[in-house]
């Protein structure tokens, strides 16, 4: 018998459902938003104690309430307590998105008495593959230097959780209603509770809902707060939208600083708020708005959506808005773990990283942005970008490339464009190799003879030195 | 490693004034004044009224550097004032003077405490600038800066207050009164080239107006001192160079 005994720690009281430990830091107690990469930004997902707002200044868009949506809906998912402030909380909830699985709506039949049940991931994400496959067929026909075959393939978004860590967050897809029988169990288990902000007037003429809306939360709150087995989740997708009455600058600030201190006093709760686009903006907060949001809130990001802009839109064609980070959370330390642990911030390796997000059909995932590899004076490329528009043109004078690859130009069958196979091919043959590293010009090929109507390619740049060579 | 801030940058008496931006956020030096205020000596009070953040984050932070702040709170060495307590009832009711009870407390907390010889007190009003945003009115915040600084004077207690500046570059009416008050100004701000892994932000430290022998030599904001945070504080370094630390 051995002589030591082994030191056990004492007992942690268990966690409530659908939350884990921080791994920066074993004080916090995170929860996920549903949304595995905006899960990511914050560091592993939204801690329990803080506050989460989400600016949506487009008015042409609804994404901030999308990422409401995905809150409240994980919340259900994984039997968290969900608390909705909204004059319509029975029909935001009815419009959030559900697991893909046997009993789910998506069909439009009608909802059996089980609740839907996850789907096995692959089903989804396999789906999902499809479109990313295509999208980027192009990226694998560019020829790659042989050194770097072999690298795996760059990555812009981290993955979707596997089965195992699905207590932790669902897979949700947009395709999908949440069942009725989910919402009417969840009322019946008091899980399911809805704050109506209804517009009052107080002593002096001000709109009184931010202090009834905190009142009653405060009462759900310390009545709740005995169970700590059960985390809550407050749902505010529309914070001083028309419900709540004309509210100046200093009622959202006062609303939220009193909610902050709220989650604050019950640390089993965290909270998501949306603002309507028009409070959004500098024109009804004053200068410095989003900087005052940020210091009023523990986390706080903006979705600016392209949608009134069409230039941004068809420069980042695959996305649909930037990403703005102003806070992120840290109860308990000096640096937000997010810091650390986040692979899509990228503050471990070289810098900052731009964010974006897009709605794909079925997800709205959040990513790295890059500049797509068209951009600038002489640079290279061997097939064409997806962006490049084909345009009929009877005198053909692709843009010429440096180099040329040291393959002979065969029938075009390997290119994906055979187009551009063809252009190089014609280029190539007759003249002589001449090209020097600094020229980005070939000399031109006579068009002569009969041939195929050729599809020039319209790049969006052109050349400092005009078509001298141009025969 | 640059030795900054200067230790004895709030002598009894005088008036810190620490502006932050919200990409730069200034917990850290605020942290550190603590820890170096209640370690000097035994029995040194400090009263810590926070506007905004609860006592726990404060706990959170100082058991990484080995400082219990809950044997403080016990020997009420440390007293923290939930500033919200004593706002909100009067931010409902209307009156004009919201914050005087706030006042009233601190003044009574302040003449309670009876220092030992050597040691001083501190107070830290940590921040000033949310009181304007929930709706105080300017001149009330102003008003209660300016009795806050004189009482604190007068009873030879050393001050720190936080404001968070939202517009870089044009002073908002507090802090250009605040900046009348205070004896030093540290100006923790961002990077101009916005965020980065190694840098977390600079800090520059200014004279008030009635400084008139200052002790310690300002840092303009063209030669800003920068800092990187870590779980611990800030490691501090000349602009330009790694110092061992990048």
């Amino acid at each position: 018998m051995s002589a030591f005994k082994r030191r056990t720690t004492a007992k942690q009281p268990p966690l409530p459902a659908g939350t884990r430990t921080c791994p920066g830091s074993t004080a916090t107690v995170i929860t996920s938003t549903g949304i595995p990469s905006l899960d990511d930004i914050l560091g592993g997902g939204l801690p329990l104690s803080c506050s989460f707002l989400v600016l949506a200044p487009d008015p042409h868009s609804a994404y901030g309430e999308l990422v409401l949506k995905y809150f409240a809906a994980q919340g259900l998912a994984c039997g968290q307590r969900v608390c909705v402030v909204d004059s319509r909380s029975q029909s935001f909830l009815a419009e959030c998105m559900w697991m893909p699985g046997s009993n789910s709506n998506s069909s439009g039949v009608s909802a059996s008495a089980q609740p839907a049940s996850p789907a096995v991931p692959s089903q989804v994400t396999a789906a999902e593959d499809e479109e990313d496959q295509r999208a980027s067929e192009h990226d694998t026909k560019i020829k790659i230097a042989w050194r770097y075959e072999q690298m795996k393939q760059f990555q812009t978004t981290v993955p979707s959780p596997s089965q195992s860590a699905d207590d932790y967050c669902r897979t949700f897809d947009l395709t999908c209603r949440i069942p009725e029988a989910v919402i009417q169990s969840a009322r019946a288990d008091e899980r399911f509770l809805d704050v109506d902000p209804e517009e009052g007037t107080s002593v002096d003429g001000r709109p009184s809902s931010c202090r009834r809306v905190i009142q009653r939360l405060s009462e759900i709150l310390s009545q709740v707060a005995s169970d700590k087995s059960l985390a809550t989740r407050i749902c505010i997708p529309a914070l001083g939208s028309s419900e709540w009455g004309d509210l100046i600058p200093q009622d959202i600030c006062y609303f939220l600083h009193s909610l902050r201190a709220l989650l604050r006093r019950y640390p089993s709760a965290c909270a998501s708020i949306c603002m309507p686009p028009h409070l959004c903006q500098e024109a009804f907060g004053g200068p410095g708005w989003v900087q005052k949001l940020g210091w009023l809130t523990d986390a706080s990001i903006t979705l600016a959506a392209f949608g009134s802009n069409p230039s941004l839109t068809a420069m980042f064609s695959s996305h649909h808005g930037f990403v703005h980070i102003h806070a992120l959370p840290a109860p308990h330390t000096l640096l937000p773990p997010s810091d650390k642990f986040s692979t899509l911030r990228g503050l471990t390796s070289s810098g900052e990283n731009n964010l974006a997000f897009k709605c794909m059909r079925k997800r709205l995932i959040f990513e790295t942005l890059h500049l797509d590899v068209e951009g600038g004076v002489g640079e290279r490329r061997t097939t064409p970008s997806t962006s490049a528009i084909a345009m009929e043109s009877a005198v053909g004078h692709g843009h010429g490339h440096a180099h040329e690859p040291r393959t002979v130009p065969t029938g075009g069958s390997q290119s994906v464009a055979a187009v551009q196979v063809q252009l190089e091919q014609v280029q190539i043959a007759p003249t002589p190799p001449e090209q020097t590293a600094d020229q980005t010009l070939t000399p031109g090929k006579p068009e002569s003879g009969p041939k195929k109507a050729k599809v020039k390619k319209k790049v969006a740049f052109t050349s400092e030195r005009p078509d001298l060579y141009d025969f | 490693m640059v030795m900054f801030p200067p230790n004895e940058l709030a002598l009894p008496g005088e008036i810190l004034l620490i502006t932050d931006e919200l990409l730069a956020p200034a917990d850290f030096m605020l942290h550190r004044h603590l820890a170096t205020h209640l370690k000097e000596s035994k029995s040194s009070p400090c009263i810590l009224v926070s506007v905004s953040e609860g006592i726990e984050r404060w706990k959170a932070v100082a058991q990484k550097s080995n400082l219990i702040l809950a044997q403080y709170l016990d020997a009420e060495t440390l007293t923290f004032v939930d500033a919200m307590s004593h706002i909100a009832p009067h931010l409902d009711e209307r009156t004009d003077v919201p914050l005087q009870t706030l006042l009233q407390e601190i003044k009574t907390r302040l003449l309670r405490l009876k220092p030992e010889e050597e040691s001083r007190t501190l107070v830290i009003l940590d921040d000033i600038a949310s009181l304007e945003w929930i709706g105080v009115p300017v001149v009330e915040v102003t008003r209660f800066a300016r009795k806050l600084c004189a009482s604190c004077r007068k009873l030879n207690v050393s001050l720190i207050i936080r404001h968070h500046v939202t517009t870089p570059g044009e002073p908002d009416d507090i802090l250009k009164h605040l900046l009348q008050l205070c004896t030093y100004h540290i100006d923790v701000f961002a990077l101009s080239s916005g965020r980065s892994g190694s840098v977390s932000g600079q800090v520059a430290l200014h004279g008030g107006p009635a400084n008139l022998a200052p002790a310690h030599r300002f840092i303009p904001r063209s030669a800003a001192v920068h800092y990187r945070l870590t779980d611990l504080g800030g490691i501090f370094f000349d602009r330009g160079t790694g110092s061992g630390v990048l």
